[in-house]
């Protein structure tokens, strides 16, 4: 059977800061009709370049050169843009990462999905019909009245699945999904990736899945490639890959990720993070070397060639990558409470929320009855989807709301004892200010000031605890990485040794590798200062990973709590079993 | 595609061609302020039959040396454009980062007050303002402050307002540092590009409103030379000697366009987003 999507040795150029840096190296697959073609890799890795190149969208300045890249026999490196409108219009259809700005707000479902039809042609009578039919066939409830609502009135889920409808309606032989799930909770992640395998098997489309997650790719995909800043280094049946990755950087994505189930091996880390796009110029072997644990200098000279370890699992590997070696499983202590008062407790804590639509005043109740204790040294975990009122009991507890009813009771009464790490560093570290100043920011509070010597020497500690390099303190956070930002950002609120420390959502931006690192990085410094944590997080593998008991929050209450791995093991209340059933399906 | 790098460069040696003279005024003008040549009325430039090489600009209708007045006058519009624009600033940051920052109450009562302000047309409030206050130059500075307070509260406060939703000034507020600390370390160096930028924009402004009232008498004293007395004193001979109307207007145009330049330069260079597109 001829493929579907051929690329052929092919290279990608962009010139930057009058540097021709190849962005993409000599990328090779195909995918066959009917076929699930996974693309995994993190931020930078090169993947949303290869669909921005299939579907012609390449910013100014990029080129293709060397190589191939074949659609049904035509190369889309060499069709203009318009011609490639024309001819691949109705054949290659996309389903975006963001389902809500991927529709626009001020047409309702109807009226977006016939304007869909009608390019292709498709007018009349019979168009009302044809989009019941298909957002039946896409399982969404009560296509009818579905039919007058405005994407603003529909969940993310919901979106995605009317843009589902929408890509295989026009009946294309190939889809590429970048990221289809990424903006989703973890439950409607499921079901989504269900659909769209469903589809597929339905009108035999090949697909193209653009994802960071490798179980999710081994999940849902048949084939797997594996990229990292621009090569493709691993490429072969989807449980193969998975199962017996041979390239290093397989094996540390695969073992960066913490499990759901299992012994709680801890997670391997790789040093710094992936090149920029600057530093790939400097990097002519193989670009994983500067962070492989095995690399030696045949690896950083040239870049190693393709081989076939087993039918069809293909590897780029030096004979370095042999050595590479997999972590044994062993399970490792949680940060449980030590003996004393708990550092803090809340005691059937409400928070209602009013707001007006027109005259009417609506109460809407945020956060319900929340009691939950924190003991000393000890991580509990605070799990739920968005909108579940995770965030609330955060702001509630750091007193940037007040509770309608309830007690929050913390056992220090120095309010600089508890402290806050914000999800988005980007928005948490003023951009002026280097990161000397940054981290010890504290000792500016009246009362605090310190000689600047003092100030110094504890930012140098700060460092060196938190794994900053130590160059770093005068510089300011844009000249930072994203794991780097989030570490100064850790570091901040670690200046006055607090008791208890609340993180929400803190890793959930970072690429899984550093994500591991900023995860080993909080149970040492819980370890070793003795500090509480309050994480918040809808990522079941990582609460398990750090957290010694957890909480499940479902729509504002508390709907069970207890020791992480019982709560995992035998999860008492529906919606705990909904959560732990949705995240299995991907780590299968 | 060439940037705004340029109008930075131009701006600012243009600036430092008007400061040098202003401050060296009485080494460059040939004549003093004021003296008078009732023999040489109305003289044409030194360039035209008629002319005299003691007039290089001509002479108005009181026998003043056209060149002297405008180099004296530059002085008058350098020191009311940089008074009134710094008192403008002072004034409007205050209040807009006591708007901003507070929000509540005083945003409530300093936005209706911006409001309420604006809807006076300027002419008339800066007519009003001198007709009370009298002329002589700390009434002009003081009249443009009154008028021009409001366009930096108003655009330095949503500015305020911005950074005031970022994550750090939270995690500042929960480090319990001092409002004035924060409102110090990390409100005002975000908005710190934006005053640059209206700063130099408003000297071109005050140039112009300077003008304007010393146009209609209602500025600097008579006494005082100043463009817009120049272009007043003009306009009744325009037709039989037309640098005195021409000369004092290149001078404004060249000023405001100084400033204006000044402003665009400052804010592609300062804004980090403005910065990012180009590279």
């Amino acid at each position: 059977m001829n493929p579907v999507l051929e690329f052929d040795h092919l290279t990608l150029n962009a010139t930057v800061q009058g540097r021709q840096i190849a962005l993409l190296r000599d990328i090779t697959f195909t995918v066959h009709p009917g076929r699930t073609f996974g693309l995994v890799g993190e931020s930078g890795a090169g993947k949303s370049m290869i669909g921005r190149l299939i579907s012609g969208l390449l910013p100014p300045g990029f080129t293709t050169g060397s190589g191939r890249a074949l659609f049904e026999g035509t190369d889309l490196s060499t069709l203009t843009p318009r011609a490639r409108r024309a001819q691949m219009g109705d054949r290659i259809a996309f389903v975006p990462q963001e389902p809500l700005s991927a529709l626009d707000p001020v047409m309702t479902i109807e009226h977006q999905f016939a304007e869909h039809f009608a390019h292709r042609g498709i007018r009349g009578r019979g168009v009302r019909k044809r989009i019941l039919e298909w957002l039946h066939a896409v399982h969404l409830p009560d296509p009818p009245t579905l039919l007058h609502r405005y994407p603003h009135e529909l969940s993310g889920g919901q979106c995605q699945r009317v843009l589902i409808a929408m890509a295989f309606s026009s009946e294309p032989r190939l889809i590429v999904a970048d990221e289809p799930t990424t903006a989703l909770d973890v439950v409607t992640q499921a079901t989504i990736m269900a659909l769209l395998r469903e589809q597929q098997r339905l009108h035999g489309a090949a697909v193209v899945l653009i994802t960071h997650d490798l179980h999710l790719a081994a999940q849902i995909c048949d084939e797997v490639g594996v990229m990292y800043a621009g090569d493709l280094v691993e490429q072969g049946p989807a449980h193969a890959v998975l199962r017996d990755p041979l390239h290093p950087y397989t094996v540390g994505l695969r073992n960066s990720v913490p499990n759901i189930e299992g012994p709680r091996r801890p997670l391997p880390t790789l040093p710094d993070q992936m090149p920029g796009m600057l530093a790939l110029g400097d990097l002519p072997g193989c670009r994983f070397a500067p962070r492989c644990p095995v690399a030696d200098r045949i690896c950083a000279a040239k870049l190693p060639d393709w081989s076939e370890a087993e039918p069809v699992h293909h590897v780029r590997s030096a004979p370095a990558c042999r050595r590479t070696a997999h972590p044994a499983p062993a399970d490792i202590a949680h940060n449980v409470a030590r003996d004393g008062t708990p550092v803090l407790e809340l005691a059937s804590v409400c928070l209602d929320y009013s707001s007006r639509v027109g005259f009417r005043r609506h109460r809407v109740a945020a956060v319900r009855n929340v009691s939950l204790t924190v003991g000393p040294g000890e991580f509990v975990g605070l799990v739920g989807e968005s909108g579940s009122g995770k965030s609330s009991v955060a702001r509630l507890i750091m007193g940037l709301e007040q509770p309608t009813s309830g007690r929050i009771m913390l056992e220090d009464r120095d309010p600089s004892r508890l402290q806050f790490v914000f999800q988005d560093p980007q928005s948490a570290l003023n951009p002026r200010r280097s990161v000397l100043s940054l981290i010890t920011q504290a000792f500016e509070a009246p009362g605090r000031h310190v000689t600047d010597e003092a100030r110094n020497a504890r930012a140098l500690e700060l460092i060196r605890e938190t794994g900053l390099p130590q160059d770093c303190l005068p510089r300011v956070p844009s000249q930072l990485s994203g794991g780097q930002k989030q570490r100064v950002n850790i570091a901040r609120s670690l200046c006055i040794t607090p008791r208890l420390l609340i993180a929400d959502e803190i890793v959930s931006g970072l690429d899984v590798s550093v994500q591991a690192q900023i995860l080993n990085l909080l149970l040492r410094i819980g370890h070793e200062l003795g500090i509480s944590l309050l994480l918040i997080s809808h990522d079941l593998g990582v609460v398990r990973y750090i957290c010694a008991r957890v909480a499940v929050m479902h729509r504002g209450a508390i709907v069970e709590t207890g020791p992480t791995e019982q709560v995992f093991a035998n999860p008492s209340h529906p919606y705990t079993k909904t959560l732990l059933n949705a995240a299995r399906v991907q780590l299968q | 595609m060439i940037g705004d790098g340029w109008k930075l460069w131009v701006g600012g040696v243009l600036l430092a061609v008007l400061l040098a003279v202003a401050v060296f005024a009485p080494l460059l003008a040939p004549h003093a302020p004021g003296d008078q040549d009732m023999l040489n009325t109305l003289l044409p430039p030194a360039w035209l039959s008629g002319g005299s090489a003691d007039y290089p600009l001509g002479t108005n209708s009181l026998g003043e040396c056209i060149l002297s007045n405008l180099i004296f006058g530059a002085r008058t519009a350098l020191i009311v454009a940089f008074a009134a624009a710094t008192g403008c600033m002072l004034l409007g940051t205050t209040l807009a980062l006591a708007s901003g920052y507070l929000g509540g109450r005083t945003d409530w009562l300093v936005s209706h007050l911006v409001d309420l302000w604006m809807s006076f047309p300027p002419v008339v409030l800066s007519l009003l303002l001198m007709v009370g206050l009298g002329t002589g130059v700390r009434n002009v500075i003081l009249a443009i402050v009154l008028v021009d307070w409001t366009r930096f509260c108003r655009v330095i406060r949503s500015n305020v307002i911005q950074t005031r939703r970022r994550d750090y000034v939270t995690a500042a507020r929960l480090l319990h540092l001092s409002h004035l600390r924060i409102v110090w370390r990390d409100i005002l160096p975000a908005a710190a590009p934006l005053i640059a930028t209206l700063f130099s924009l408003q000297l071109g402004i005050a140039v112009i409103v300077e003008a304007t009232l010393s146009f209609v008498g209602l500025s600097v004293g008579a006494d005082v030379p100043a463009w817009g007395i120049m272009i007043a004193d003009g306009r009744g001979y325009v037709h039989q000697a037309p640098w005195g109307l021409i000369a004092p207007m290149i001078a404004i145009f060249a000023a405001v366009l100084t400033f204006n330049l000044l402003g665009d330069g400052l804010r592609a260079t300062l804004d980090p987003r403005l910065r990012l597109s180009r590279t």
